[in-house]
């Protein structure tokens, strides 16, 4: 056929037609993946929460539904995510809208370009239950630590909204009645995250190891074992630096730059308290109740989040004169205590994946590649905040051009491990950060 | 016309190599652009000055050659197909060849062609967007020249070449503009330039005995400067002052072409051409763009581009079937310039044969026509190191061409 073909264009030369090159691609297949029944388990990128908001087009977009559009082109699945109104404002827990980047005048009435909320207060209707509008294969849960995914009655607004009984429900009997033949599962990182967004003020992450709802290695294993009790199959992922994120590294420690006269004068306040400045960067001051005086400055390491007032540090001495409120650092133990944390959790999954044969996504190893940068068919890409194409307006969680890359790393892995070829997604294809 | 459908049906061959464009005269283009060692028309101003010599009368030519390419590219992770939507260029030459006097040994000529030179467009929202969407090139050359038959068996020339060429070339941003959400609303940059340079082209040619003839000819590196192209960015609006409009300077060079070539004339009837090319393109080694207003997103930009020097070799053959029928065929090969990992979808360049048929017809005393046809095709696979595009380029070149010669 293919020869014909040829001969059919070779004859068409004479009238000047050429045929257009045709290059053949692989077949594509699904080896033992039997997406029938896809149900996708996990937190804020699972859910496609973005821009610091649950919101349509991170829904949409979530790194699951772009895993379900790849499956879509080798075999036909249904894949529900419980999206909200492509109209709606979005809503986040403290009843905010999402982010989008516009416009911000500071203190010293400089306006530029910074992310601002959509509308003064978010889509407070979001939050009704959708459960019969359902089945939803997208049981992503903002906010959820592993230790609540078998919480009955578990208490998050954004489970209540997808809950089969928001009384009773928890997360993995929804799940079970999916009858799931192919999962993804992320898990963890809040786990982590609750205490960095905290500064370290909140309770401590949890323990690595311990029972289901209480540590991380048994509610892990709780959850891995029911999904693959009937013989599912699916892949897991770990948990990135979370720590590299924007969030965490946009501010520096030593930010403070001050001139000759401003170090001098704050010289003569922190002097007797042994404490100096000098003329050019000095690292901001921050509330210590360990020292004697309760302030010290930041010592390398130590990391600012982006939850800081920026106006209280250009105009009000934040961070010089008034020490950064401990809320909004992470210091050298607590950047320790996320880090072992981290590891262990880490090695658990790794464990899990292994014992249960799951596909094994290095999603750490892949977000690590972004610190330095890469260049996906022409696009750099790297983990800054907002100029580095990956991640969304709230540092944390991904952009759709991200989700779609994470989105591979899964795809990747399960291909590995299960034999099928579903195509990669085309990153390319998926918007970045939209500016004004 | 019956003469000219027959032709028609034959596919014959141009061969492109890298950004260069091997379609300067009908009679060649019938044999693999093989002709450095014949002296057949004026056509020879550009294939060998020192043949130019042996041409017995004036003469005036011109000719084209619509030259259809269709590519496409394949994909390795998303196995997505993208297509080219390529216009067809029109190559073109003009020369006129002159003596001072009946049986003058010093020639006249003035040649004007187009040795580089293409239109890449790719289809809209394709995955390598970002690297390019479309690419137009020209260069026309302008050589006046001098041709001097030493004795009768030996002849030399020389042209001065001036230059003069437009670049376009026009990719995405990847900074999504638009209020709406959703939007596919890509950024773009759209550099335009003009440029022009200076080169020569020296041959010589030899015919120690009558079934041979050897040409030697050493085409100049000619190095299109840009120095007031401008550059137009498409961006957001609250982008606008990180993209200012402005001037650029870019350089592209145009190689050196050293070419032998042989003629074997078995009898009245039959004559056969070899050239070999030595192209210099290890020169384009870098494409710069340096942009007269920089700011923290635009800075200048330096691609490797890295080519090496390449052969490429022509064979060809042209039968008298009457006093004023010729038929010509030819098959070259070209070595492609561009190294693994350096393959761009500028010019998606592989090594490649080039088949080709030709024809040629007297319409009495003074006036002739050729046609001739180039059909070659190339398939490429790589991972360009700068972009990670990664994929395989595959191109189908059709190239018919006229031509019609005037003599007297």
């Amino acid at each position: 056929m293919m020869q014909l073909k040829k001969y059919f264009c070779l004859s068409l030369l004479g009238l000047a037609l050429a045929c257009t090159p045709k290059i053949e691609s692989e077949e594509f297949s699904l080896g033992e993946v039997d997406p029938t029944s896809y149900v996708a388990i996990g937190g804020a990128n699972t859910a496609g929460y973005s821009d610091d908001a649950l919101h349509f087009r991170g829904q949409q977009n979530s790194f699951v539904s772009i895993i379900a559009t790849q499956l879509n082109q080798v075999q036909n699945i249904p894949f529900s995510s419980p999206l909200l109104s492509e109209f709606s404002s979005g809503i986040n827990l403290n009843g905010d809208s999402r982010l989008i980047l516009g416009y911000k005048t500071d203190c010293n009435n400089e306006t530029s370009l910074s992310p601002v909320r959509f509308s003064a207060s978010g889509d407070g209707n979001a939050l009704t239950n959708v459960f019969s509008d359902g089945p939803f294969n997208n049981i992503g849960v903002p906010f959820m630590k592993a230790i609540d995914v078998n919480t009955a009655g578990y208490s998050n607004p954004f489970y209540a909204r997808i809950a089969s009984n928001p009384a009773s429900s928890s997360i993995l009997q929804d799940v079970q009645a999916l009858n799931p033949t192919f999962f993804t599962i992320q898990l963890g990182e809040h786990d982590l995250m609750e205490y960095a967004l905290s500064g370290g003020t909140a309770s401590t992450p949890t323990p690595v190891n311990g029972a289901s709802g209480v540590g991380f290695d048994g509610s892990l294993n709780e959850v891995v074992q029911t999904i693959t009790s009937s013989g599912a199959k699916g892949a897991i992922s770990n948990i990135p630096d979370i720590l590299n994120y924007p969030y965490f590294t946009t501010v520096p420690y030593n930010g403070l730059t001050l001139d000759a006269a401003n170090a001098q004068s704050l010289n003569n306040v922190f002097n007797p308290l042994g404490i100096s400045f000098q003329e050019g960067e000095n690292a901001f001051t921050v509330e210590d109740p360990n020292e004697p005086f309760g302030v010290r400055k930041l010592v390398e390491g130590e990391l600012i989040l982006l939850s800081i007032p920026l106006d209280s540090v250009k105009c009000n001495g934040m961070g010089s004169i008034v020490p950064i409120p401990h809320e909004y650092v992470l210091t050298l133990d607590e950047v320790n205590i996320i880090n072992n944390a981290r590891t262990g959790y880490n090695s658990a999954i790794l464990n899990t994946a292994q014992q249960y044969n799951l596909a094994f996504v290095d999603a750490s190893t892949f977000y690590n590649s972004l610190n330095t940068g890469i260049v996906y068919n022409g696009v750099s890409l790297d983990a800054e905040f907002v100029t580095g194409g990956f991640f969304s307006l709230d540092g944390r969680n991904l952009n759709p051009i991200g989700h779609a890359l994470l989105a591979n790393e899964f795809i990747k892995a399960t291909n590995d491990k299960y034999n099928s070829r579903i195509p990669l997604a085309n990153a390319t294809s998926y918007p970045g950060v939209i500016f004004p | 016309m019956r003469i000219l459908l027959i032709c028609l049906l034959f596919p014959f061959i141009a061969s492109a190599q890298g950004f260069q464009v091997n379609l300067q005269g009908q009679v060649q283009q019938g044999m693999a652009s093989a002709g450095t060692a014949l002296m057949q028309d004026a056509s020879s101003l550009f294939f060998n000055p020192g043949g130019a010599s042996f041409v017995n009368r004036n003469e005036i030519s011109i000719g084209t050659t619509f030259t259809i390419a269709k590519g496409a590219f394949l994909e390795h992770n998303t196995f997505e197909t993208a297509k080219t939507t390529s216009p067809v260029s029109t190559p073109f030459t003009a020369y006129g060849l002159f003596q001072i006097k009946d049986s003058s040994r010093l020639k006249l000529g003035l040649a004007v062609y187009t040795p580089f030179g293409s239109t890449v467009q790719w289809e809209d929202g394709w995955t390598g967007r970002f690297a390019l969407t479309r690419l137009r090139l020209l260069s026309i050359f302008v050589q006046p020249t001098v041709s001097y038959r030493i004795t009768d068996k030996i002849g030399i020339g020389a042209g001065f070449v001036y230059s003069y060429g437009s670049v376009n070339l026009q990719r995405d941003l990847p900074v999504t503009q638009g209020t709406t959400e959703n939007s596919d609303g890509y950024g773009r940059v759209e550099l335009d330039g003009t440029g022009q340079g200076f080169g020569y082209n020296v041959g010589i040619y030899v015919e120690p005995i009558p079934q041979l003839s050897i040409g030697l000819t050493y085409r100049s590196q000619v190095n299109m400067k840009l120095n007031s192209g401008t550059a137009t960015f498409s961006v957001p609006t609250s982008l606008e002052e990180n993209f200012p409009d402005g001037d650029f300077v870019s350089e592209l060079p145009l190689p050196q072409v050293a070419t032998l070539g042989f003629g074997v004339h078995p009898n009245s009837k039959l004559d056969l051409a070899l050239d070999i090319n030595y192209v210099g393109w290890k020169a384009y080694d870098t494409l710069a763009f340096d942009y007269a207003n920089n700011t923290e997103s635009l800075v200048d930009t330096k691609s490797a581009r890295l080519y090496e020097n390449i052969f490429a070799f022509r064979l060809g053959g042209q039968y008298a079937l009457s006093k004023s029928l010729r038929i010509r065929a030819g098959v070259g090969y070209g070595i492609s310039p561009v190294q693994d990992g350096y393959v761009t979808p500028e010019t998606p360049d592989a090594n490649r044969f080039n088949y080709t048929l030709g024809l040629g017809y007297n319409f009495g005393d003074h006036f002739t026509t050729d046609i001739s046809m180039l059909y070659t095709t190339a398939t490429r696979e790589d991972t360009n190191l700068e972009t990670n595009l990664s994929g395989t380029f595959k191109v189908h070149v059709f190239a018919p061409g006229i031509s019609i010669n005037y003599k007297f």
